[in-house]
């Protein structure tokens, strides 16, 4: 068994009455590639916001190994090795493709140790592989704005990749995009397997079965099933609380 | 992107030369004028920083200018004929006997209750620190507060305005120290060993002119640096840059600081060939009338911004001195801010970067420029 990179444990939070996640508790191993599914307000997102600090949560505790990073602020979270994706495609829009990902390579959270030229041969290194891995190399020197949907969510993904965080959360990381595009953005995910942790959420089942290992179905705020593929397919509280009704698998 | 570099750096060179060459075609009067709107050229570049590459919009920027003016004019006024003369023998300022109280001592301790306060502005050094040290402070508890609250957009605009118009009430308030609405007049000379900067002799114009050069070129590398980089990826989405592990607000506040220094600096330019310092440089006019300059200028342009600055100063003086315009200057430069934003939003600094693309691009046989064409087109049809 491997190691656990991520341990939530009773996390809830309280909006004023309203539970939008309720006592989850779950672990995710090392370079394990989980799936969050379910229904819209199931609470998905409101649970990656609770990892990557931006929303504080009311009881609960989040481990990132072995340090606790429950309510840090999101970027200490973020330099623990926290990624984030977010679900509407947020990229520096005036910026270039490749300035983009050279911000995202800076290792100095404050202003002060960066107050020099340059971001030096590593990051340029990482740089072109990564704009190679996301294939936006020839837009390197177009401004983020100019990019495409699908385009500016890879570079997206980039800007993640090129943070090299421990876990990757990657909200809907194919909302809006034509089936072409989806796959590709599957290989991207599929190539940081193993060398990342992440947590996709998603509502597309063909992207799902594309990447899926293990996939955990959230329902209003608590944790209703947790498997392989096919063994949420066939469980019938799923079939029964998301699934079924429409039909979507 | 990295192509057009030189080029911007070439216009800040040509920039650089033609203001050191001015004093060869201009009489002093002129002189001490342009001297005046290198100042405000320096000021349009502080908005630039701030505005264009931090984001945040400041319509109080003349806080910051008033600091550094009222900083250096008070050791200026200590420096004054007129404040040896008050029977004293230590300096002290006219305006204080004024108001003072029957009976009360004519020495700059114990005048009025604050007077104290003048004591280390006998120096002139003092003074000149003071005014860079003021503006940054007060920047840097302000947007130590407003940037860790996550306050961003129009209601920073909000906040700088109302600080400044609420300042303005103060120094006029305090008029024992302050000499309230009509300000510090009658100043010394500023002193650099043997040499006095008479505002309308050619050294004086230097000081303006070689201050400005460094402070644009330094403003310039400066977001040029990661951290200037980082500021502009802020800039464009904060959260973004949260998520990426930047602290956010020590960028903003850091680059406001800086910001309000190049103004607090300007403000001490201003005192030294102008001679006065007034709270009418925390009017709201004044405040927004910089941000008018940059906005034609081009706020994403450090010398664009200087350079609208400039401009619409000479255009202001040049219209309203000519007979027949003398009534209708102000709607003459009116027109000129209303047709800048409609037809060059990004004010003439865009549009300098426009025609420098278009210039390098067909030098290049134009595979560039069909890239560009397309994933503009294809942005539009979505």
């Amino acid at each position: 068994m491997a190691d656990t990179a991520l341990t939530i444990d009773g996390l809830s939070v309280d909006f004023e009455g309203f539970k939008a996640v309720n006592g989850v508790t779950m672990t995710v191993d090392e370079g394990e590639l989980r799936v969050l599914l379910g229904a819209n307000g199931a609470g998905k997102t409101t649970l990656m916001d609770l990892i990557s600090g931006k929303t504080k949560s009311t009881s609960g505790r989040v481990f990132l190994h072995d340090t606790e990073i429950t309510n840090w602020e999101e970027h200490k979270i973020a330099r623990a090795g926290v990624g984030r994706k977010f679900q509407i495609p947020s990229v520096f829009k005036e910026l270039t493709v490749r300035r983009n990902l050279e911000v995202a390579s800076c290792r100095k959270p404050g202003v002060f140790a960066n107050l020099r030229f340059g971001f030096g041969a590593d990051a340029k290194r990482t740089v072109d592989q990564v704009l190679e891995l996301i294939g936006l190399t020839e837009e390197q020197n177009q401004v983020a704005a100019y990019l495409s949907h699908g385009q500016t969510q890879w570079l997206e993904l980039g800007l993640l990749i090129t943070q090299n965080p421990k876990i990757i959360l990657l909200d809907e990381p194919t909302a809006g995009m034509t089936q072409a595009e989806t796959h590709k953005t599957s290989v991207i995910v599929n190539n940081l397997k193993g060398r990342h942790t992440i947590v996709v959420v998603e509502h597309d089942m063909a992207f799902v079965r594309e990447i899926a290992e293990r996939i955990t179905v959230l329902h209003l705020g608590q944790v209703l099933a947790e498997g392989d593929v096919r063994e949420i397919e066939t469980n019938p509280k799923v079939r029964e609380a998301y699934l079924g009704t429409k039909g979507i698998l | 992107m990295s192509s057009k570099r030189p080029i911007d750096w070439a216009l800040y060179a040509v920039f650089v030369v033609l203001i050191m060459l001015a004093p060869l075609v201009m009489d002093s009067f002129w002189l001490n004028r342009v001297a005046k709107y290198l100042v405000y050229g320096m000021l349009g570049a502080a908005i630039a920083l701030s505005w264009g590459y931090a984001g945040i919009l400041n319509l109080g920027q003349g806080l910051f200018f008033g600091a550094g003016a009222y900083m250096l004019a008070m050791s200026l006024k200590l420096a004054s004929q007129t404040s040896l003369q008050q029977g004293s023998d230590k300096p002290v300022p006219d305006f204080m006997l004024w108001n003072a109280e029957p009976g009360a001592p004519t020495e700059l301790c114990c005048i009025n209750k604050a007077s104290f306060l003048w004591l280390p502005f006998q120096s002139q050094w003092f003074g000149v620190a003071m005014g860079l040290v003021l503006p940054v402070a007060l920047a840097g508890i302000l947007g130590t507060i407003v940037f860790r609250k996550r306050i961003s957009g129009v209601f920073v605009s909000i906040i700088t305005l109302a600080l400044v118009l609420l300042v303005r009430l103060v120094v006029i308030d305090a008029q024992p120290i302050t000499n309230g609405f009509n300000g510090l007049t009658d100043l010394g000379w500023f002193k650099v060993g043997d040499l006095e900067f008479d505002p309308y002799v050619v050294p004086t114009y230097y000081l303006v002119a070689v201050s400005l050069s460094l402070v644009l070129v330094s403003a310039r590398l400066l977001v040029e640096t990661r951290a200037g980089i980082i500021l502009q990826a802020v800039r464009d989405d904060q959260n973004r840059a949260r998520y990426l592990g930047f602290d956010v607000p020590s960028y903003q506040t850091f680059f406001f600081a800086v910001s309000a220094a190049i103004a607090g600096f300007a403000g001490m330019l201003y005192v030294i060939v102008s001679e006065f310092a007034s709270p009418t440089f925390m009017d709201l006019t004044f405040s927004i009338t910089m941000v008018v300059w940059a906005a034609v200028g081009g706020r994403s342009s450090i010398l664009g911004a200087c350079i609208g600055a400039i401009l619409i100063n000479v255009i202001s003086a040049t219209v309203s001195e000519t007979e027949g315009f003398a009534e209708a200057w102000k709607a003459v430069i009116g027109l000129i801010f209303v047709l800048v934003v409609l037809y060059l939003p990004r004010g003439l600094g865009g549009l300098a970067h426009d025609l420098v693309d278009r210039f390098v691009v067909r030098k290049r046989g134009g595979g560039e420029r069909a890239l560009r064409v397309t994933s503009t087109s294809s942005q539009a049809a979505e």
